[in-house]
């Protein structure tokens, strides 16, 4: 394996691993504040045990997330110095916010953790709100910087030299607000479908049963209002995708001819030699549709570009359809609940709660495949259209090292974690409540 | 504004210094303490650290961030020719803080506490070695810059500045200052007791410190190493080293007193002497290579950029030193963490 390619598998791999943990430390703050306030105005005990369980979890994630993060924040610049050299000055706006929301973040973690019988019950209360804010504030602000790379703006760029800077703009570019909506509702889905698979399961093994219903009905309902809003949200992104970057429309969607009223593929397997795609499903005239709201706009195929400017069209496509799949399936997810709600026999099925606990991961799934698209849909292109992936790695060499060792420290990380949440539960099912 | 952003950049990495240096200090107590002062210390640790040890470790990636958007093509040598001890400085990092959250969050206590305890001592012991390593790479005068990678070995580009002695030394030492912050810290929320261990222990740190100080200085010297050379040669640099000699007095003074506050204060100032000497020595000169010296304001970013760098560092700060500061003064009576 060549320098570039250990480079761009070890930034995929700390990013796949940093998102999970980003995500949860975004995202489980706002259900501990539920269950908090419930606690706070009911008295229940449940509650309480629940918070505090839940406050547990969000710090071993948060100190997990902050390191796996300030890794990050290094390997910008270890991996892709010639990037951040340009890029730096250009997308710091944004990264020096994200800094102030992480610090913000980190002392109301530390008045909230710390916090208990010594605030104000309702100062209390509030530095949790903080937490959660400043988290999704500082996941909004990265993708804004994200965005940045697949709508470059804010620059003049002149014989190679990046001038005329201006940070605002960068920081406000084309991508920003797309990205960031769908990513927020990602987190939400992500997160609130496997918290709630997590206590699903418990349901079905009929353990704590009182508590973990609590807990589930707290986590599904964010989950489920975010995967009902978050395919209109992915429509916004295909839409804006189809304008900027038409390369990786095409990719997602696998189409090698422009056409006019083209139509959406749905799975399929890629023969990229031949430009084929096989035993694929095609509904007419649809990808005009979603991507320009128009059946008969004319889609361009990947032929309309140079070879060398085209991403891995199958992994790009395949993981579109992975996102898109899943996506759908947990709308129709967040209905049921809904519907449930109104049927209350089904909360007593086995059957119900095995459902919920099979969906567990696959908000996460959804969310590394639809990064995937992302990241790798943007390929050969680091910062679209103006600087080359290849030409913005480290001159040292034997990166393949340093991936590898990334690999084993992330791998026990994650057994740790892992290991350590199933120790959670346990005491949380072995307490008396 | 670029003196704003120049000050922030200082701030930062002083804080950084001060305070992640006495929380790595802390594992560092905490490993050459015998067994039974060993709980009593992780106990303290926990009490003391516990709040801010979030916050604490956030300045070094405003120091980062700073560097990449204010000044990137110094950043642009540190991430290419220092990669290797960077790398090293954030694997110590990342295992150093799982391993404080596993061995307090853990559900259940067990077996495996001894093994995060270790970790965690261990990962503290060599974070600020590979720390002042990475500092003593970059005023080595070993680093070599070129375009011509072929012209020169593996071993010279990107090994050999960092892996010598004289950096080493300088490893050592920063490792010594974060003991003998922490074992200060520690003196003033230890139980009446106990005060007497780290009475001993931040004896013990000030002289491992000086001594340090001493060989670190005396090896570059006599090796020739430019920023050592100019260094004893700086009279500001000199003042700052004899000021912070004659601090040592009171210091111990006031640790054998028992004034917290002031023994703190005092330990706190000894550390920014010493850098802000360091750092004056060659300012703005800080990266010394075998042929030349790369500034810090060299190819500054455009005055755009620093402005508004510089704003939003004022916003930012405006928000997070208030609510920092009654953090730490808060976390002296949010003591016990109750979960
Ligand atoms: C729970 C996760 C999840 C789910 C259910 C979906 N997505 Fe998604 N999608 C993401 C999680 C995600 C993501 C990981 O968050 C991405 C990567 C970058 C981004 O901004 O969001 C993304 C990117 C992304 C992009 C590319 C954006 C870009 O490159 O700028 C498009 C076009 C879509 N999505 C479209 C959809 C559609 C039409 C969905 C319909 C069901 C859908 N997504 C469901
Ligand atoms: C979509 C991508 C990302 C999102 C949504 C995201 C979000 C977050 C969040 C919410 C945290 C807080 C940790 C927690 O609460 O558990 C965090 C930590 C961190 N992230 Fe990311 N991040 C992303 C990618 C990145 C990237 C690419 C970088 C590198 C430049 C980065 C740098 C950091 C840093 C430095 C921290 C640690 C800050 C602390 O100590 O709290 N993140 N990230
Ligand atoms: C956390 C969610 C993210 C995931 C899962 C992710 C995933 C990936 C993947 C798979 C690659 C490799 C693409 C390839 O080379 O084929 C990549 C590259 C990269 N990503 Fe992301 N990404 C995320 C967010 C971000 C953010 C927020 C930023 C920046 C602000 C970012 C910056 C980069 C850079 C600089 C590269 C390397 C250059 C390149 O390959 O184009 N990523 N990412």
């Amino acid at each position: 394996m060549d320098n570039l390619d250990a480079a761009r598998l070890q930034m995929a791999f700390t990013l796949i691993f940093h998102i999970i943990f980003a995500c949860v430390g975004m995202v489980m703050p706002f259900f501990m504040i539920v269950a908090h306030k419930k606690w706070l105005n009911t008295k229940n005990p449940i509650y309480l045990t629940l918070t505090k369980s839940w406050q547990r979890g969000v710090a071993i994630f948060f100190v997990t997330g902050a390191v796996s993060g300030t890794a990050l924040s290094f390997e910008l610049g270890l991996l892709w110095p010639e990037f951040m050299k340009h890029a730096g000055p250009i997308i710091g706006m944004p990264f020096s916010l994200e800094g102030a929301a992480f610090f913000i973040e980190a002392i109301a973690l530390g008045f909230y953790l710390y916090g208990w019988n010594k605030l104000p019950e309702k100062f209390h209360w509030f530095t949790g709100v903080i937490i959660g804010i400043s988290g999704v504030a500082s996941g909004i602000l990265v993708v804004a910087a994200n965005g940045w790379m697949n709508a470059p703006s804010g620059f003049d760029y002149i014989d190679g030299k990046f001038t005329n800077i201006d940070p605002v703009k960068a920081f406000l570019n084309d991508a920003w607000f797309t990205q960031a909506l769908h990513m927020a509702l990602a987190a939400f889905t992500a997160v609130g479908f496997a918290v709630a698979g997590i206590h699903a399961y418990q349901i079905y093994k009929k353990k704590q049963i009182e508590l973990h219903k609590k807990a589930f009905k707290i986590a599904i309902t964010f989950a489920a209002v975010a995967a009902i809003l978050q395919p209109i949200s992915g429509d916004l992104s295909a839409k804006d995708i189809a304008e900027r970057q038409p390369v990786k429309l095409a990719a997602m969607e696998a189409h090698f001819e422009t056409e006019k009223g083209a139509p959406l593929f749905l799975g399929g397997i890629v023969d990229e030699e031949n430009q084929e795609v096989s035993y694929k499903i095609e509904i007419p005239k649809a990808l005009s549709f979603l991507a320009f709201g128009d059946f008969d706009a004319e889609v361009k195929g990947l032929n309309e570009f140079p070879k060398e400017d085209h991403p891995n069209v199958a992994i790009v496509h395949y993981a579109f359809q992975v996102m898109v799949g899943i996506g759908t399936l947990l709308m129709f997810a967040g209905i049921l609940f809904f519907v449930s709600l109104k049927k209350k026999k089904w909360w007593e099925l086995n059957k119900f709660w095995l459902a919920f606990t099979i969906l567990a991961p696959l908000g996460f799934i959804a969310l590394e495949a639809g990064w995937i698209v992302t990241e790798v849909g943007r390929q050969p292109w680091i910062i679209h259209n103006i600087m080359r992936t290849k030409d913005a790695v480290t001159p040292m060499p034997g990166m393949i090292f340093s991936f590898y060792t990334y690999v084993v420290l992330y791998t026990i990380l994650t057994v740790a974690v892992t290991w350590l949440m199933r120790r959670q539960i346990q005491f949380l099912n072995a307490s008396k409540i | 504004m670029l003196y704003v952003v120049l000050f922030f950049l200082l701030f930062s990495l002083l804080l950084y210094v001060i305070l992640a240096g006495a929380d790595f200090g802390a594992g560092i107590v905490e490993l050459f303490s015998s067994k039974e002062s060993r709980i009593i210390t992780k106990g303290t640790v926990y009490r003391v650290m516990g709040p801010i040890w979030e916050a604490n470790h956030i300045w070094i990636i405003i120091v980062i961030v700073i560097l990449w958007i204010a000044f990137p093509d110094f950043y642009n040598v540190l991430t290419v020719y220092l990669h290797i001890p960077l790398t090293l400085v954030l694997m110590g990092i990342t295992l150093r803080g799982v391993a404080f959250v596993f061995r307090h969050y853990d559900a259940y206590k067990g077996r495996l506490h001894k093994l995060y305890d270790w970790m965690f001592r261990i990962s503290s012991l060599v974070t600020p070695v590979f720390i002042g390593l990475t500092f003593g790479a970059m005023v080595s005068g070993k680093l070599i810059i070129t375009n011509n990678y072929a012209a020169y070995s593996f071993y010279e580009v990107f090994i050999a500045p960092w892996f010598n002695i004289f950096s080493l030394l300088v490893g050592f030492f920063f490792m010594a200052l974060c003991a003998f912050l922490s074992a200060i810290l520690l003196i003033g929320e230890a139980k009446k007791e106990d005060i007497n261990i780290y009475l001993k222990k931040s004896i013990v740190a000030t002289v491992l410190v000086i001594l340090s100080g001493f060989f670190t200085l005396t090896y570059g010297y006599l090796n020739d190493i430019i920023f050592v050379t100019d260094f004893i040669e700086n009279r500001y640099s000199n003042y700052l080293i004899l000021l912070s000699a004659i601090l040592i007095y009171p210091l111990l003074r006031s640790i054998k007193k028992g004034h917290k506050v002031t023994s703190r204060g005092l330990a706190g100032a000894q550390v920014i002497l010493i850098l802000t000497a360091a750092l004056i020595a060659h300012f703005p000169h800080l990266i010394l290579t075998s042929t030349s010296e790369i500034g810090l304001l060299d190819n500054v970013a455009s005055e755009k950029v620093i402005n508004s760098l510089g704003i939003a560092l004022i916003i930012g700060g405006s928000l997070i030193l208030p609510g920092l500061f009654h953090l730490f003064k808060s976390f002296k009576i949010i003591k016990v963490l109750d979960l």
